[in-house]
C-alpha cells in the first residue's frame, strides 16, 4: 500500500551510468588505499618485531594512533585539517586537483595500514624465533632475514585475516562520501535523489558490494592455496 | 548460485511482507498515542537543537500547535509528538518503514517525490541562492562555470546544478556543517542551498559580515510535510491543521516568532510568498 517498487529506475535514465561511475571510483579508491595500507602494514608490522627498540616504538605509536581514532575523523582530518597547514599556493593547487579523492585515499590507506600491520605482526609472531636465529647464523643480516625468510612466510600465513581486512577496506571506502567523493554509496543516494526510490537504489548498492566482496574472497582463497607451503599450515598437516 | 537464490528469496519475501505491515496512520497514532515526526537537528530555524539542548523550530511548532490538535480531533484522544532525526537520504525510507509518520523539516515538494509520498499544503517558500565570501566574483548562478560549488547531498539544488550548469564543479556533502566548513577554508568557492537556510547559516557564522548570500532564486523550493502515499484521512488531518492556522492567523504568529524582527532569524515574508500561501486556502 505505502511503497510501490519500481526496479526500472535502476536501468532507466542515468542510473546505470552513475552506478558504473561509482563502482569505478570505489575500485580506484580502494585499490590505491589498499596498496598504501599493505605497504605501511608490512613496514610497521615488521618494525614492531625487530630487535631495535626505537624502531619498535615508532611503529607502535603509528599503529595505536591511527587505529584508535574513527575513520570518519581521519577523513575530516586529511580533508579539512591538513590543507591549512600548507602554503597558500599548494592549497589552491590541491583544491583544484581533486583533493577529495586523495584525502580519501590517504585517510583510508593510513587507517587500514595501522590495522593491517597488526595482522602482519601476528603472522610474524607465529613464526618460531629459531627461524630468525637460524637465518642470522647462516650469515644473513637482519634486513635480509626479514626480506628473504620471515616476511615471505608471514605473508602466506596471514592471507585469511588479510582478506578480511581488505574487505573491510573496500566497504569502508564508502565513508569517503562524507568528503564529497562520488563513490558507489554516494551514487546510490544520487539515484534516490532523482527518483525518490531509496530501497531500489540501496538494493543495487548492496548487491554490487556483495558481488565485489565475494569475488575478492574467492580470488584470495585461490591465492592462499597457490602459495601455501606444504606442511606449514595446520589444515594441510592435520588432514 | 545458491547464495544468489537465497538473496532473491529474501528480497521477494521482504516485498510481499511490506504491505501486510502497513496500516492506517491515524489508527497507528491512536494505538500508540504518539505522532512521530522526522525532522532535523541542524537546520535552524526550521528544526534544530538550541543552546538549552531543546529540539525546537518553526516546522516543529507548526506540528505541535496546528497539526497536533487536528490529529487529536481525528483520533479522539490526546497524543504526544515524538521527534526523530531524518536527513535527505533517510526521510523517505523512514516514512515507508513506518518509523515516522510525518516529515516536518525542510523538505521541498517535487513532482518526483510526489510519486513516492504525499505532501501537505506548502508551509514555506524559498529558492536556491549562493553563499560566498564577501567580494567574491560569484554574484549569481551565471558566474559559476569552472568554480567549485558545495551543495548538500540529496538536495534539489545539487540536482539542478548538475543538469543545467554542468560547467560548475559540484562538491556534495552529507550535511550543512561540512559544506560550510569547506567554504570557510576555501576548498570550495561557494555553497548553494535554499536562501533561507543560507541566511540561517550566515547568522550563526563566527563572523557573519564576512559572508554574502547572492543571486536570484535559481530554483523554486516550496516546503511541504511528507507522509505515506495514499493515506487520505491522515493527509486531511494534516492539511486541516495548516489550513486553520492560515485562516486564523495563528500560522503568521508562529512565523513571526521565528522569522519576525525579534525572531531567531529575521526574514520578513514577501507579499508574493504571503499570496502564495493564502492562495492554497482559496484566499
Amino acid at each position: 500500500m505505502n511503497y510501490t517498487f519500481n526496479w526500472s529506475v535502476l536501468w532507466s535514465g542515468q542510473s546505470g551510468q552513475w552506478l558504473l561511475q561509482g563502482l569505478i571510483t570505489t575500485l580506484q579508491l580502494s585499490a590505491l588505499a589498499w596498496v598504501l595500507a599493505v605497504a605501511l602494514g608490512i613496514l610497521a608490522g615488521a618494525l614492531r618485531t625487530v630487535p631495535l627498540a626505537p624502531l619498535r616504538w615508532g611503529a607502535t605509536s603509528y599503529v595505536e594512533f591511527f587505529r584508535n581514532v574513527p575513520l570518519l575523523v581521519w577523513m575530516f582530518f586529511w580533508y579539512f585539517g591538513v590543507p591549512p597547514l600548507l602554503p597558500r599556493g599548494a592549497q589552491d593547487w590541491l583544491f583544484s586537483h581533486g583533493l577529495e579523492f586523495w584525502a580519501g585515499t590517504i585517510a583510508l590507506g593510513v587507517y587500514h595500514g595501522a590495522r593491517m600491520s597488526e595482522v602482519i605482526r601476528s603472522g610474524i609472531g607465529a613464526i618460531p624465533r629459531t627461524q630468525f636465529e637460524a637465518s642470522l647464523a647462516m650469515g644473513l643480516t637482519t634486513f635480509q632475514a626479514y626480506r628473504l625468510v620471515i616476511l615471505p612466510v608471514a605473508l602466506r600465513l596471514i592471507v585469511p585475516p588479510g582478506t578480511n581486512e581488505s574487505l573491510n577496506l573496500l566497504k569502508n571506502s564508502s565513508v569517503a562520501l562524507t568528503i564529497s567523493v562520488a563513490e558507489l554509496t554516494f551514487q546510490t543516494r544520487q539515484i534516490e535523489t532523482y527518483t525518490a526510490k531509496a530501497i531500489e537504489a540501496l538494493t543495487a548498492g548492496t548487491l554490487i558490494y556483495l558481488a565485489l566482496c565475494l569475488s575478492i574472497a574467492t580470488i584470495m582463497a585461490r591465492v592462499e592455496r597457490h602459495y601455501a607451503i606444504p606442511g606449514l599450515i595446520s589444515r594441510t598437516t592435520a588432514g | 548460485m545458491k547464495r544468489m537464490l537465497a538473496l532473491v528469496l529474501v528480497v521477494a519475501v521482504a516485498q510481499t511482507a511490506a504491505p501486510a505491515l502497513a496500516q492506517d496512520t491515524l489508527e497507528k497514532i491512536k494505538s500508540t498515542g504518539a505522532l512521530t515526526i522526522g525532522t532535523r537537528t541542524g537546520s535552524p530555524p526550521f528544526a534544530y537543537v538550541n543552546k538549552d539542548n531543546q529540539w525546537v523550530g518553526f516546522s516543529i511548532d507548526l506540528v505541535e500547535m496546528l497539526i497536533k490538535p487536528e490529529v487529536e480531533k481525528a483520533v479522539g484522544k490526546s497524543i504526544k509528538v515524538e521527534k526523530k532525526e531524518s536527513t535527505p537520504p533517510t526521510r523517505i525510507p523512514l516514512l515507508s518503514s513506518n518509523a515516522v509518520d510525518l516529515i516536518a523539516g525542510t523538505m521541498t515538494d517535487t513532482p518526483q517525490r510526489r510519486e513516492s509520498v504525499d505532501f501537505s499544503l506548502t508551509f514555506f517558500y524559498t529558492g536556491a541562492q549562493f553563499m560566498v565570501k564577501k567580494g567574491s566574483p560569484i554574484k549569481s548562478v551565471n558566474d559559476i562555470a569552472g568554480k567549485r560549488i558545495a551543495s548538500q547531498q540529496g538536495s534539489t539544488n545539487a540536482k539542478i546544478l548538475r543538469e543545467k550548469y554542468p560547467q560548475a564543479q559540484l562538491r556534495e556533502f552529507p550535511d550543512q556543517p561540512a559544506a560550510f566548513q569547506a567554504l570557510l577554508q576555501g576548498q570550495v568557492d561557494a555553497y548553494t542551498n535554499d536562501g533561507i537556510q543560507l541566511y540561517g547559516l550566515k547568522a550563526k557564522a563566527p563572523k557573519p559580515d564576512d559572508w554574502d548570500v547572492v543571486g536570484d532564486f535559481y530554483s523554486e523550493e516550496p516546503y511541504g510535510m511528507a507522509m505515506r502515499k495514499g493515506d487520505a484521512k491522515f493527509k486531511a488531518a494534516v492539511d486541516a491543521g495548516l489550513k486553520s492556522g492560515l485562516e486564523s492567523g495563528k500560522y503568521f504568529e508562529i512565523y513571526d516568532k521565528w522569522f519576525g524582527p525579534k525572531g531567531e532569524l529575521p526574514y520578513p515574508m514577501t507579499p508574493q510568498v504571503r499570496a502564495y500561501l493564502l492562495k492554497q486556502i482559496g484566499k
